[in-house]
C-alpha cells in the first residue's frame, strides 16, 4: 500500500503538494475552512436522526422492554453508543478528505466498495420501509396504505427532480419534521408517563449484562440482534451520511460542489475525481480541524445519541403506560405482526387518554415513516451515484446530478411495481439473506472504518487507540451476535 | 416596560411554544377538559417568548443548547403543573414532587425539540423583521446568524 506518513512537498507551491492515499489518485493539499464559530445546533446530523430514528426506536426497543423488562434495554445503550463513535470515525475520513467512505473502502481495496455497492442494491430497493408508516396513515385516513406509498414516491421523486440544490431542500423539510416529531414525543409522553415509567427506563439501560433465558431462545434471539442492529441507524446509514457531510460542505467538503436536482442539471460544476488533503503540520490548520472535531463531537452527542435516546425512551414510556391501561397489547405486541402491535398500542394509548392521542401515536409512526423514506432515497441514490461517477468507467461523461437521478428514479419505479405487483419486503425466498447482509454490511463498515482511517489518513489526524477499540469491538458486536444466531439457532435476523 | 424591539424577538419562540401547548392541550381537550389547551399553550409561549427575548439581551447565545435545557428544566414542569392546576388529567396522583421531577426530565428533551425549531424560524422571521424597520438587537442577531451561516 503506498501510503504516505506526511503529505509529500514536491514544490514550495501549495497546489503541486499532493497526500498519497492508496492506489487511487493522490488528494492535492488545500486549505481547511475554518470550523462553525459555536456549537452550532444544525447541521447533516439532521440525516442520521431522520435515518436512525425509525421502527427500532418506536416499536423494535418498546415491544422487547413489555417482553423482558426494561433490564434488557443495556443492549440499546450499547448499541447507540457505538453507532456515535462509529458516526465520529465516520465524519473523520469524510471531513478530512472531502470524499465519502466509499471511496476510502476503494482506497483501501476496491472489491470492498463494489461489496457496499451490491449490498445497497440487494437490501434497499425493495420498498417495504415504506409500509409501517403508510399502514398507521391507513388507520388514521382509511386511505389504503399502498396509495399513499406509492403517492409519497412519486413525491420524493418529484421533490428531489425539482429542487435547485438538493441538500438544501432535504435538511430544511427534515428539520421541520425531526423537530415536530421531537416536540411531539416529548409532549405525549409528559402526559401519560410517570416518574416510575421513566425511572425503570433509565435504570434499566445500566443492567449490563441481564438476558433472561427466554432471550437466548430460537424465537427471540435473533429479534433482539435485528433490534440491537436497529439501534440508531441500521444497515448502511452511516456510510451514507459522510455524503450528507460532504455535500453540507463540512471540513474538506467545501471543496466539492454540491449535488442538484435534475432540473438544475446544468448549473452543476464538475466534479473532481478524488477529495483532497489539508496540511496537517501546519498547526493553524490542525486548531481549525480541531474546532470541526468539536463541532462533529457536538452533533454525535446531543443531537444523535441525545434524540435518539429521547424518542426510544418516549414510546417505551408510551408503551408501557398503554400496556398498564389494557394488558392486551402485551398479548399484542408478542406476535410477529408489526401493524397489529402498533395499533394495539395505538388503540391502548387511546383508552388511556383520549382517541385523539391513539391517532396521534399513529401520527408519528407515520411521521417517523416519512422521514426515513425521504432519507433514505436520497442517500441510496447519493451513494450509488458516487461510487459509480468515480469508479464506472466513461460514467463521467454524466454529470452527478444525472447519475442522482437515475438511480432515484430507478429505485421509484422499481418501488412502485413491486408495491402493485409483487412482494413489498423482497421475494420471500431471499429475506433471510436481505437480513443478513443488512446486518453483516454493518460489521463490515467497522472493520473498513479501521482500515481507511487508521491507513489513508496522515498520522497526525488518525484516531486515537480508544476510538479504534470502539470500533473493533463494534465490528465484534455485530458480527458476533449475527454468526451465533446462525450456528445457535439456524436464524439469522429478527 | 418591554419594548417593541425586545417584543419582536420573543415572537418566534412564542409561536414553538404555542404550537407545542396546542398540540399537548388539544389532548385534553378532547378528554373532556376544554381548559387544557389554553394552560398548556399559554405558559408554554411566554416561556419561548421569553428566550428569544433573552437571545437578543445576551446572555443566551443562539443555537447553543445549555441555555435552552436551563430555560426549560424550571420552565416546562410549571407550564404542566399550571395545566394541571386548573384542568387535571389525573396526572399528580402520585404526588406533586414525583411529578415535577418527571416533567423535569422530559423538559430536556423537549428543550432540544423547541431549540431545533427555534434555530429554523428565528433567522427568516429577523429577516421579515429588519424589512419592516429599524430594531438594532433584531440586527444584531441576524448578523450573527450571518456569521453562523456563512461559516
Amino acid at each position: 500500500m503506498d501510503t504516505s506518513e506526511t503529505p509529500v512537498t514536491t514544490t514550495p507551491v501549495e497546489d503541486k503538494r499532493v497526500w498519497k492515499a492508496g492506489r487511487l489518485e493522490p488528494m492535492p493539499i488545500r486549505k481547511l475552512p475554518d470550523a462553525p464559530p459555536s456549537v452550532h445546533i444544525l447541521g447533516p446530523t439532521v440525516f442520521l436522526v431522520a435515518l436512525g430514528v425509525g421502527m427500532g426506536e418506536s416499536y423494535m426497543w418498546p415491544r422487547l422492554v413489555l417482553l423482558f423488562g426494561p433490564e434488557i434495554r443495556w443492549l440499546f445503550l450499547i448499541g447507540v453508543t457505538l453507532q456515535a463513535v462509529v458516526m465520529l470515525e465516520m465524519a473523520r475520513y469524510a471531513m478530512a478528505t472531502g470524499e465519502s467512505i466509499f471511496s476510502g473502502a476503494a482506497r483501501v481495496f476496491k472489491p470492498l466498495m463494489w461489496f457496499f455497492f451490491t449490498v445497497a442494491i440487494l437490501v434497499y430497493i425493495w420498498p417495504g420501509h415504506l409500509s409501517a408508516g403508510a399502514a398507521a396513515f391507513e388507520e388514521i385516513t382509511g386511505i389504503p396504505w399502498t396509495v399513499t406509498a406509492v403517492t409519497g414516491l412519486i413525491l420524493v421523486g418529484v421533490v428531489f427532480s425539482l429542487a435547485k440544490v438538493i441538500y438544501n431542500v432535504l435538511e430544511n423539510l427534515l428539520s421541520v419534521l425531526i423537530g415536530a416529531l421531537v416536540i411531539g414525543t416529548a409532549v405525549i409522553a409528559a402526559m401519560v408517563g410517570s416518574w416510575a415509567d421513566v425511572v425503570s427506563t433509565i435504570t434499566g439501560m445500566f443492567s449490563i449484562g441481564y438476558l433472561p433465558p427466554e432471550a437466548l431462545s430460537a424465537a427471540w434471539f435473533p429479534v433482539i440482534v435485528g433490534a440491537c442492529a436497529f439501534a440508531g441507524p441500521s444497515g448502511m446509514q452511516q456510510m451514507w451520511y459522510t455524503l450528507h457531510l460532504r455535500d453540507s460542505g463540512a471540513g474538506m467538503g467545501a471543496h466539492i460542489p454540491r449535488i442538484r436536482g435534475l432540473r438544475h442539471a446544468g448549473e452543476e460544476e464538475a466534479m473532481p475525481s478524488r477529495g483532497f488533503m489539508f496540511d496537517t503540520e501546519d498547526p493553524a490548520e490542525m486548531a481549525k480541524w480541531r474546532g470541526w472535531r468539536r463541532w462533529v463531537t457536538f452533533d454525535a452527542l446531543l443531537l444523535f445519541w441525545g434524540i435518539t435516546m429521547l424518542v426510544t425512551i418516549s414510546f417505551t414510556v408510551i408503551a408501557q403506560a398503554a400496556a398498564r391501561q389494557n394488558p392486551g397489547v402485551r398479548t399484542a405486541i408478542q406476535g410477529d405482526d408489526r401493524e397489529v402491535a402498533l395499533s394495539a398500542m395505538a388503540d391502548a394509548v387511546s383508552s388511556a387518554g383520549s382517541s385523539v392521542l391513539g391517532v396521534v401515536f399513529l401520527g408519528f409512526i407515520a411521521l417517523i415513516g416519512l422521514n426515513a423514506t425521504l432519507g433514505l432515497f436520497d442517500s441510496f441514490s447519493r451513494g450509488q451515484a458516487d461510487m459509480t461517477y468515480n469508479f464506472v468507467p466513461g460514467a463521467k461523461k454524466l454529470r452527478m446530478s444525472h447519475l442522482y437521478a437515475g438511480f432515484l428514479w430507478g429505485v421509484i419505479i422499481f418501488g412502485i411495481l413491486i408495491l402493485l405487483f409483487g412482494p413489498a419486503d423482497g421475494p420471500s425466498g431471499i429475506l433471510d439473506t436481505l437480513a443478513f447482509l443488512s446486518t453483516f454490511a454493518m460489521g463490515a463498515y467497522c472493520v473498513t472504518l479501521l482500515l481507511v482511517n487508521n491507513r489513508m489518513l496522515p498520522k497526525p489526524i488518525r484516531p486515537r487507540w480508544w476510538s479504534n477499540v470502539i470500533i473493533g469491538f463494534g465490528a465484534v458486536f455485530y458480527l458476533g451476535m449475527l454468526f451465533y444466531s446462525l450456528v445457535a439457532f439456524g436464524v439469522v435476523v429478527g | 416596560m418591554v419594548s417593541r424591539h425586545s417584543l419582536e424577538l420573543a415572537v418566534p419562540g412564542l409561536v414553538v411554544g404555542a404550537l407545542a401547548g396546542v398540540m399537548a392541550g388539544g389532548l385534553t381537550l378532547f378528554a373532556g377538559q376544554p381548559g387544557g389547551a389554553t394552560f398548556l399553550a399559554l405558559p408554554l409561549a411566554l416561556f419561548g417568548g421569553l428566550y428569544g427575548m433573552l437571545l437578543g439581551h445576551g446572555p443566551f447565545r443562539p443555537g447553543t443548547f445549555a441555555p435552552a435545557g436551563l430555560l426549560w428544566l424550571p420552565a416546562f414542569p410549571l407550564s404542566r403543573l399550571a395545566q394541571e392546576s386548573v384542568a387535571a388529567t389525573g396526572a399528580l396522583a402520585d404526588g406533586v414532587l414525583p411529578f415535577l421531577a418527571y416533567q423535569a426530565m422530559v423538559s430536556l428533551g423537549f428543550a432540544i425539540g423547541f431549540l431545533w425549531l427555534h434555530e429554523r424560524l428565528m433567522p427568516s422571521w429577523l429577516l421579515r423583521v429588519r424589512a419592516r424597520g429599524h430594531n438594532p438587537r433584531a440586527d444584531r442577531l441576524l448578523a450573527h446568524y450571518v456569521r453562523s451561516a456563512s461559516a
